[in-house]
């Protein structure tokens, strides 16, 4: 059982002594602590604790600092203490040291006693308890605390016929359970300690910082005339043992219990009970572990499944692992954080007849444990439960093996305060929740799980993985070519072709194609494997985005080395994406083949004419193989190949769209045409356009089509093929759903015009700022170390740089003298116009007005006061 | 369940460090001084500063040199996050014991750190010393030292006994354990910037990077969230270095100018003003007019978008009463800001280690009856709250149960929180919360009154 780490505690499965000192305390009637330490002790139980318990936890510190270390803290405990009651009117404090009040040899005892002697007057019990971090654990802390204030409390002798009851540390709600219990038995009993309504109180209408609920010390001092006490602890140190120094000091007989959890030692305490008190186990008493029992059966068979971790504290694991054995779960690792040398001895018969049960020979015991520990064997045993606190989380995330949080601290969950395992209702409820627990695993794989272990996929079929969309599929993702698509996908179009290899009348190639474009618009060019790093960028903002195109802003397979390098690079990273390409079509016969092998699935092949007549309209020139043609030459040469780019794609299954623009008076009664032919070759939809004129194209004065004639035209062409009514004329870099473009948020802004930059004809103002915070005016002049360089130009403050204050030492001088100081602040501001400050002083503002610089008190914002600030130079 | 006699009972001594404005007898504020003994004061220590620092650098040892309280409480305390490493949620403890404090804890941790240097042959460790360390007389810095020349490994010692100071002790000394790793080396400059004081609460830093990214700067290293050895070690390089988080990292911004020549700005991302002005002057400290332009854009795009939300969650928001207890100046005012943008009152505030100036500011942003707090206790936030009619409190997670069981809302901005509060989307979340926890029915079920007057 050697750990990973011998010198090293890894992730540690206990805490200190003070936090075990306090939870006792916090069981007793208007009592608060304080830590004899530095500040930080208090401060990270108080937040250990409240998250647990949901209440507020107040720990007061006598807040030892340098001086106190050296030279004593008696003066800070004793001040710390006459605050604590001023503050909250205690009757009890329990005075706990730390690691530090130790080290250094505190004695609280005698500090206390000064105190007193101080404070005659105070009738505050003052109750010390030396628990220096290192001396134990929490849970000996705990047991510390209760022999601390049962040995300091002067005590009745007087036979009171009452039973005292002991207890390890357990929830509040378990407390409940256990005065209910009593009370139901009638039994007269001092509970010491009582945590049932300090660390888990109401809602009242005041709130009272000082605990009201726990046990008064006139009860505690009964305990010495007691009839009985029961200590409900396995594990408690002889020497700190309350119920041993009541027997050996006032004879009171005791006799040491389990914890009430599980079958057997519910059973073993209520006998007892029941014995001690002459009074009956009440009928309900007895229904209740009927139930358990019916419960037990119900569940044994899931049970049997279990293989359990169990950590935290000695009563706790050894409870709780009593309870699983009883129920058939495996204890296969059971560890405490404390020294308990006894436990593995204590809990041997116990998980050796699990084992025995279940055949699993693999199981261990550890004390002194930490997570590192835990860990390595939980997963070496296989473990498939963890039982504790919420410490084990980091396990339970990383190796998913599920944690029933039932021990402090409880940091992640709510309800850590009413938690319940005592009794039978309350072994029951755990039992429910572990055995659900192994449900849930159960139920929620079982499927997945018989289904990899039996089914055989037939050969041939492609496995669930490898399956790619279908074009059918990809095309009812895009948004260009389905209506219903279109509102709820999005695409990206990647800027990444800039040449063209035509020139049509309607464009200057200035801007973008227009083809596919909104003119005008120029956009930045991407290279591919920017493109890429776009694309990811924006599939991470836009989860729906499932297409991308290229779409110029020049030709797609003019660039077809771009648009290929592009498209591999996308690919690889994300194979389920739509391609989709727009084209002019000259190259298509060139590229074709390559574009199927690429697994481009929609093309739009912008096709204005199938006539070459109306074509030589259209179109300059046409630039192809190293010749550019004009006239009907070009539109021929064009047209052939648009039409045997798109029967060849159409054949092999391509989702073909054909682009028309419509050019008055140049092809506007030959679209119906041009969408008859096109439907002959396959082409599944057609967009007719309306042409938007471009300043500098040869048709820049041509006559608009109107949106009337557009939507007539289309309802004609649709009845020999669908037709495209949700078109936006999309920019070369448009990002997202067709209705609403998110492109500027990724592309680079337009540059400014030029006439907003010379709207201000003033040179700058320049300003020094004295800011701590950087976003504040929040310094004053004179405790400046640097400035805050701003200048106002263009209607905006502009940062400039920090100038450190230092820096301006002219060095000859000794810079640390007062007069000198402000001489250097001002060598570093002399070129500024104006100071903004929080404050200044009379003096140096007077120096720099004589300098001419205007000063300006303010506590704004800096941007905003520079504007204030030039507003009024 | 009476407690008439003990509200309104204040500490003498804690009188000058309470501020009610327009209703005080002087005008005196203290604060930056040592806590009150038995005051209950909400500080941490010196350690607790430096390891919240430190923690959350992804592939370093966390040693704490001392008994197990320190490391137990500290265990994977932030919610910083990672994108490579997880070795930092670990809490290494030398867990000394009577005898080692007996004998002195030298050996045992000579032997944790060739220990850890043999099995994990890790990158940097961080040896802290805890309270007691330097009283039983055990020589960190030499058996850090002796450990570097034995296994060639960085060693590096945080002195931080609790009792030192406070937190921003602390602060102080995870700066000069970082300026140890990342070395006086001179290295090229790169086109970049360092990030520091941001610790990736719930992804922040990440949030911060990409804003910065499309912008187009570049980020060298990060401190400290979701930072690595070797990113740090290339911090030297930076052109800027920009400083989330003032009050722990200024002081290493300084000492990196001062050595290295790098300049630092301040910046937040705490509100829309806030983040708006940082990504600009981020952009114009580079002199990179491009990024100037695109910060603009981005700010002002991001801005647009927030206006329907902003508007809409107004309605329920208007009118409320805040109580803020936070650990910075900074952040308080930050905060009164915030919620004086969204028309909602501060009616106390208070912080741990808020600095006289910061207080200052704090009065001027305040309506009259507002009351001021340095660190501040329970029961003071207990009594005010309640004269106050505060409807939430802004605080760590320590001073939750007391706003709850006064009826009161809370809102968590400490280091546990599980959603960014920075950057744009971190407004809509921090408007989510209010709105959420301070509109929740249950609170009109805790003022219909407790039973008596329900039944009677």
């Amino acid at each position: 059982m050697s750990k990973h780490l011998v010198s090293l505690t890894t992730n540690p499965c206990k805490m200190c002594m003070p936090m075990g000192v306090i939870t006792a305390f916090y069981g007793i009637h208007k009592c608060m602590s304080i830590l004899h330490g530095s500040q930080g002790c208090s401060t990270y139980i108080r937040r250990h604790m409240a998250t647990h318990y949901n209440e507020p936890v107040d720990i007061a510190s006598s807040s030892l600092t340098e001086h106190g270390t050296v030279y004593g803290g008696e003066k800070n405990l004793i001040t710390g203490i006459e605050n604590l009651i001023t503050l909250y009117q205690p009757e009890v404090i329990g005075v706990a040291t730390t690691c530090l009040a130790e080290t250094i040899g505190e004695d609280i005892s005698r500090i206390i006693h000064n105190f007193y002697e101080s404070h005659p007057e105070s009738h505050v019990k003052l109750i010390p308890v030396p628990s220096g971090g290192y001396m134990g654990t929490q849970y000996e802390g705990f047991f510390r605390a209760l022999y601390g204030i049962v040995s300091n409390v002067e005590m009745n002798k007087e036979p009171s016929g009452k039973i005292n009851i002991i207890t390890g540390p357990m929830t509040p709600a378990d407390t409940r359970y256990l005065k209910a219990v009593l009370e139901q038995m009638e039994i007269d009993y001092i509970l010491l300690p009582d945590l049932s309504q300090n660390l888990d109180s109401g809602h009242y209408d005041t709130y009272n910082r000082l605990p009201e609920g726990g046990t008064p010390l006139e009860e505690i001092a009964k305990m010495a005339g007691a009839k009985a006490t029961i200590e409900l602890t396995t594990f408690i140190e002889d020497g700190y043992s309350p119920g041993k120094y009541l027997f050996e000091r006032y004879g009171v007989p005791y006799l040491r219990l389990n914890l009430p959890i599980g079958l057997r030692d519910i059973d073993d305490f209520l006998k007892n009970l029941s014995e001690l008190s002459q009074k009956p186990i009440p009928r309900t008493v007895k229904e209740e572990r009927a139930r358990y029992l019916d419960a037990m059966i119900d569940s044994h068979k899931y049970n049997a499944e279990g293989r359990a971790v169990i950590y935290g504290e000695p009563d706790f694991v050894y409870a709780v692992t009593r309870l699983c054995s009883e129920n058939g779960i495996m204890p296969v690792v059971t560890a405490v954080g404390t020294k308990c040398k006894t436990l593995g001895k204590m809990l041997r018969s116990d998980i050796e007849d699990v084992a025995g049960r279940v055949f699993v020979k693999d199981y261990i015991t550890l004390d002194e444990a930490d997570f590192e520990q835990i860990e390595t064997y939980a997963l070496k045993y296989k473990a498939n439960m963890m039982i504790g606190s919420s410490d084990g989380r980091r396990i339970e995330e990383k190796h998913g093996i599920n944690l029933i949080r039932c021990a402090f601290p409880v940091h992640d969950r709510i309800g850590g305060q009413r938690l319940r395992m005592l009794g039978y209702e309350g072994s029951l409820s755990l039992l429910d929740t572990l055995t659900n627990t192994l449900l849930k695993v159960k139920e929620g794989g079982f499927r997945k799980e018989l289904y990899d272990k039996y089914y055989t996929p037939n050969i041939g079929e492609p496995s669930p993985e490898s399956l790619e969309l279908t074009l059918e599929d990809k095309k009812k993702t895009h948004p260009c070519f389905s209506c219903s698509g279109a509102h709820k996908y999005a695409r990206i179009h990647l800027p990444i072709a800039p040449k063209c290899n035509i020139s049509c009348n309607y464009c200057v190639r200035k801007f973008d194609c227009p083809n596919e474009s909104r003119p005008g618009v120029t956009t930045q060019v991407l290279e591919p494997k920017e493109a890429l790093e776009r694309y990811i960028q924006v599939k991470k903002d836009v989860p729906n985005l499932t297409v991308v195109g290229i779409a110029g802003p020049g030709d797609a397979l003019a660039n077809f080395d771009k648009t290929e390098e592009t498209l591999e690079l996308i690919k690889a990273y994300d194979k389920n994406v739509t391609f989709c390409l727009s084209t002019n079509g000259l190259m298509l016969p060139m590229y074709a083949s390559e574009l199927v092998e690429l697994g481009v699935s929609h093309v739009t092949i912008t096709i204005n004419a199938v006539d070459p007549k109306i074509g030589a309209k259209v179109y300059k020139e046409v630039r192809y193989l190293g010749t550019t043609y004009t006239g009907i030459e070009a539109a021929t040469i064009l047209l052939a190949n648009q039409l045997s780019g798109l029967k060849y794609l159409a054949e092999r299954g391509l989702v073909c769209k054909v682009n028309i623009v419509t050019l008055k008076g140049i092809n506007d009664e030959h679209i119906e045409e041009v969408v008859k032919k096109v439907k002959g070759l396959g082409a599944s939809i057609t967009n007719i356009m309306q042409m938007i004129p471009v300043e500098g194209s040869v048709f820049e004065n041509i006559p608009l089509v109107s949106h009337k004639e557009i939507t007539a035209l289309r309802e004609k062409c649709g009845v020999h093929l669908e037709q495209m009514y949700h078109c936006k004329q999309c920019r070369a870099d448009a990002i997202g759903m067709l209705d609403k473009d998110i492109s500027m948020h990724y592309s680079v802004p337009e540059k400014k015009k030029e006439e907003e930059e010379s709207k201000e004809e003033k040179g700058p103002i320049r300003f020094a700022i004295s800011s701590k915070s950087g976003m504040l005016i929040d310094e004053h002049f004179g405790h400046a170390k640097s400035f805050y360089i701003y200048e106002y130009k263009n209607g905006e403050p502009v940062y400039i740089e920090n100038r450190n204050v230092d820096k301006y030492c002219s060095g000859s001088e000794a810079c640390d003298e007062e007069q000198d100081k402000i001489e250097k602040l001002m060598r570093t501001i002399q070129d500024c116009q104006g100071v903004l400050t929080l404050r200044i002083g009379n003096a140096p503002e007077k120096k720099l007005l004589d300098k001419g610089i205007k000063v300006f008190k303010t506590y704004d914002r800096i941007e905003k006061a520079v504007r204030e600030a030039a507003s009024k130079l | 369940m009476k407690g008439e006699n003990q509200s309104n009972v204040l500490l003498k001594e804690r009188e000058d460090f309470i501020y009610c404005k327009d209703g005080c007898k002087t005008d005196t504020f203290r604060c930056d001084s040592e806590s009150v003994s038995g005051a209950v004061s909400q500080r941490a220590c010196v350690y607790c500063g430096a390891r919240v620092v430190l923690n959350p650098i992804t592939d370093a040892f966390h040693i704490v040199h001392g008994p197990i309280g320190c490391a137990s409480y500290t265990w994977d305390i932030r919610g910083s996050l990672t994108s490579g490493e997880e070795l930092y949620r670990n809490s290494f403890s030398t867990d000394l014991m009577e005898q080692d404090v007996i004998f002195g804890g030298e050996k045992k941790l000579a032997a944790a750190i060739d220990e850890v240097a043999n099995v994990y042959a890790p990158k940097v460790i961080f040896v802290y010393a805890t309270c007691i360390v330097g009283v039983i007389g055990d020589d960190v810095k030499a058996v850090c030292k002796a450990a570097e020349n034995k296994h060639g490994v960085r060693a590096i010692p945080v002195m931080s006994p609790g009792f030192a100071g406070h937190k921003s002790v602390g602060y102080k000394m995870a700066c000069n354990a970082i300026m140890e790793l990342i070395g006086p080396q001179k290295r090229d400059k790169t086109q970049g910037i360092n990030i520091l004081g941001d610790f990736n609460l719930a992804g922040e830093m990440w949030i911060i990077k990409d804003y910065l990214k499309q912008i187009g700067i570049d980020v060298v290293a990060q401190i400290t969230g979701d930072a690595s050895c070797e990113q740090l070690q290339k911090a030297s390089g930076a052109m800027l270095n920009i400083v989330q988080c003032a009050g722990s990292m200024t002081y290493l911004a300084k000492r990196m100018e001062e050595e290295m020549e790098i300049p630092y700005v301040k910046v937040s991302f705490f509100g829309i003003e806030d983040t708006t002005s940082s990504l600009i002057r981020i952009a114009e400290a580079l002199g990179d007019e491009e990024a100037v332009r695109k910060a603009k854009a981005l700010c002002k795009n991001e801005k647009d978008k927030l206006q329907d939300f902003l508007n809409k969650y107004r309605k329920n928001l208007e009118g409320k009463k805040a109580a803020i207890y936070v650990g910075g100046g900074f952040k308080a005012i930050s905060l009164i800001k915030q919620f004086n943008e969204i028309g909602i009152e501060t009616v106390v505030v208070g912080t741990q280690t808020g600095k006289k100036d910061d207080y200052e500011i704090i009065k001027q942003l305040v309506n009259p009856g507002t009351v001021v707090l340095d660190d501040a206790n329970p029961a003071e936030l207990e009594t005010f709250m309640k004269e106050k009619h505060a409807d939430i409190l802004v605080g760590g997670v320590k001073e939750r149960p007391l706003a709850y069981k006064l009826g009161i809302a809370f809102c968590d901005h400490n280091h546990e929180r599980k959603h960014p509060l920075a950057g744009f989307i971190g407004v809509i979340n921090f408007i989510k919360e209010i709105n959420l926890s301070m509109n929740s029915p249950v609170w009109d079920y805790i003022r219909r009154g407790a039973y008596e007057q329900t039944f009677s």
